[in-house]
């Protein structure tokens, strides 16, 4: 076999992995610069960026924001797919198919458009620039990438237990909280972390919907690269890094990255 | 879990929740063909004539469609190796999946930030390339399209990837192995076998990574300045600063056409080219 090409092959293929978190680490060595900018050979080392955002009550405000809108959304978002993909799954409804497609027709819309879109009905309902607004918009935007593992996990139940449950008295109440629910548990930790994750860094809707009151700490990274790139900047991208990283990893200890790669066995 | 015990009517009052998210969703659908229908004046198509009319605005739709075109493309051809790797090597998926899936989740803005320190006028690669005698003035990497297409393809790889690398993990072994049994040798194999399998995967790729470059907004505005306007700039500058809802809404309702059309050309292409046992 043409053993050398492959090898060739392997290597390339590898450099272009390394692409991928080529910025994110540029970033992270820019946030221990002490010049602020990142140079070949590289300068003097130092924490002084992170001491500046994080005594900084404009990023310490924002981090937290980001925070409770991504936890209030992830638990939101996990409960309303959980209710409605386990109504869907008992009562097996004709109409679920189109059900289905609207629920995941949002990943549809360009993201300029779904922002103009939200804006709109956020703006008429008086929650333009609230936190409330951007945990709503949010939730339309998470609901498909909830939606989708905790099906696989419901159909993943062997039916027999339920029957089995059912023949020996439980009431429907028990079957969906004691049975269904615990059974589920992979495809509600994917949930609720995949929908933390995205809503932590949302960027693009999120940027028509912040106002004085209230902004998230990618939309206030925004707007501080378009001010002045000052290396605080770096500091507090770093944190967000950690974040996802963080996030990351619990979904690998706990389910297994497979989710983002398997195909729906639906 | 399906066929238990017949299920009593009532649990359809778990629909409620998502059905009320839907509707959210589709009442600001409503709103925006409402708003770019009608303004203050009643019925109007005064912004879909604008944009029929002016040049500039035709340059903005054409920059829009063709950079999410190169993109789409660009990240398609640099992720295919990435998967191909990944698919090849099982016993270091997992690890070489968070080299993907972190870039992929962590914030676009930061991933954005880090290609203009990188790729600015003082950025990374220019004094880099300065110090070591290479060039004298810096080169012109961002704040026009090539910025774009960088920043763009870089943030989108990784949906190419995991697309790609989803359909790989279907094919069965014993199909490469029969073409390796047959004489063929393994690049004879990839090109024969392996890629005409991954099509779809690739193609779920580019549908994904061309509707998410049409709707960009904040990688065009920082890596290409303000001049080379995208639709997706154009929207946000007529919704924060202009508080234009009518012709941004107009906007969007074409964007959403183009980027569908682009989709439909899209599935055209895939018919042609992937055999339909495989589809």
């Amino acid at each position: 076999m043409n053993a050398p090409i492959l090898r060739l092959g392997r290597a390339a293929s590898f450099a272009l992995l390394l692409f991928l978190p080529l910025p994110i680490v540029v970033i992270g060595a820019t946030s221990f610069a002490a010049a602020g900018y990142l140079r070949f050979p590289p300068g003097e080392l130092s924490l002084r960026w992170y001491v500046e955002a994080a005594t900084d009550p404009r990023w310490i405000e924002a981090f937290v924001t980001s925070l409770g809108i991504a936890a209030v959304v992830s638990v939101l978002v996990t409960a309303i797919a959980f209710a409605g993909a386990y109504a869907c799954h008992r009562l097996r409804p004709r109409w679920l198919p189109a059900f289905e497609l609207a629920v995941m027709s949002p990943l549809f819309f360009p993201h300029a458009a779904l922002g103009v879109a939200l804006v709109n009905v956020l703006a008429m309902a008086g929650y333009l620039g609230t936190a409330t607004g951007i945990v709503i918009a949010h939730i339309v935007c998470t609901l498909p990438f909830a939606w989708r593992p905790i099906v696989v996990a419901l159909q993943r139940i062997d039916g027999e237990i339920v029957e089995a449950a059912s023949l020996l008295g439980a009431d429907e109440r028990h079957i969906a909280l004691g049975i269904a629910l615990p059974l589920a548990r992979s495809g509600l930790v994917t949930a609720l972390l995949f929908s933390f994750i995205i809503s932590f860094d949302e960027v693009t809707i999120t940027m028509f919907l912040t106002g004085p009151q209230v902004t998230t700490l990618p939309v206030q990274i925004y707007a501080f690269i378009q001010e002045n790139a000052s290396p605080v900047l770096a500091a507090i991208s770093t944190a967000t890094v950690v974040v996802t990283l963080v996030v990351v990893m619990l979904l690998e200890r706990l389910i297994g990255l497979e989710f983002f790669v398997a195909h729906d066995p639906a | 879990m399906r066929g238990a015990t017949s299920a009593p009517r009532s649990l359809g009052w778990l629909l409620l929740p998502a059905l009320l998210v839907l509707a959210l969703f589709l009442g600001s659908v409503a709103l925006l063909l409402f708003h770019a229908f009608w303004n203050k004046d009643g019925f109007s198509l005064i912004y879909f004539r604008q944009i029929l009319d002016r040049a500039d605005y035709h340059d903005v739709f054409l920059r829009t469609v063709s950079i999410a075109a190169i993109v789409a493309v660009a990240a398609a051809v640099l992720a295919y190796p990435i998967a191909w790797l990944l698919w090849r090597l099982p016993r270091w998926r997992n690890l070489l999946l968070v080299i993907v899936l972190v870039p992929w989740l962590v914030s676009l803005v930061v991933r954005t930030y880090g290609w203009l320190v990188i790729l600015g006028p003082k950025g990374f690669l220019n004094e880099t390339l300065k110090w070591a005698g290479v060039i004298q003035s810096p080169l012109p990497l961002i704040f026009n399209d090539l910025g774009v297409v960088i920043g763009l393809t870089h943030v989108l790889m990784p949906f190419s990837v995991i697309a790609t690398l989803s359909v790989l993990l279907q094919i069965d072994n014993r199909l490469e192995e029969a073409s390796e049994s047959l004489g063929a040798g393994g690049f004879e194999t990839w090109r024969r076998v392996v890629l005409p399998l991954s099509l779809p995967g690739v193609f779920t790729g580019l549908g994904i990574t061309f509707l998410t470059s049409m709707g960009a907004i904040v990688t065009p505005i920082l890596l290409g300045g303000i001049r080379q306007k995208m639709a997706g700039t154009q929207i946000y500058q007529e919704v924060v600063y202009n508080f234009n809802m009518s012709k941004a809404s107009a906007w969007a309702i074409c964007l959403l056409l183009l980027s569908g059309l682009g989709l439909a050309l899209l599935r055209v292409v895939e018919a042609a080219l992937v055999p339909k046992a495989d589809r």
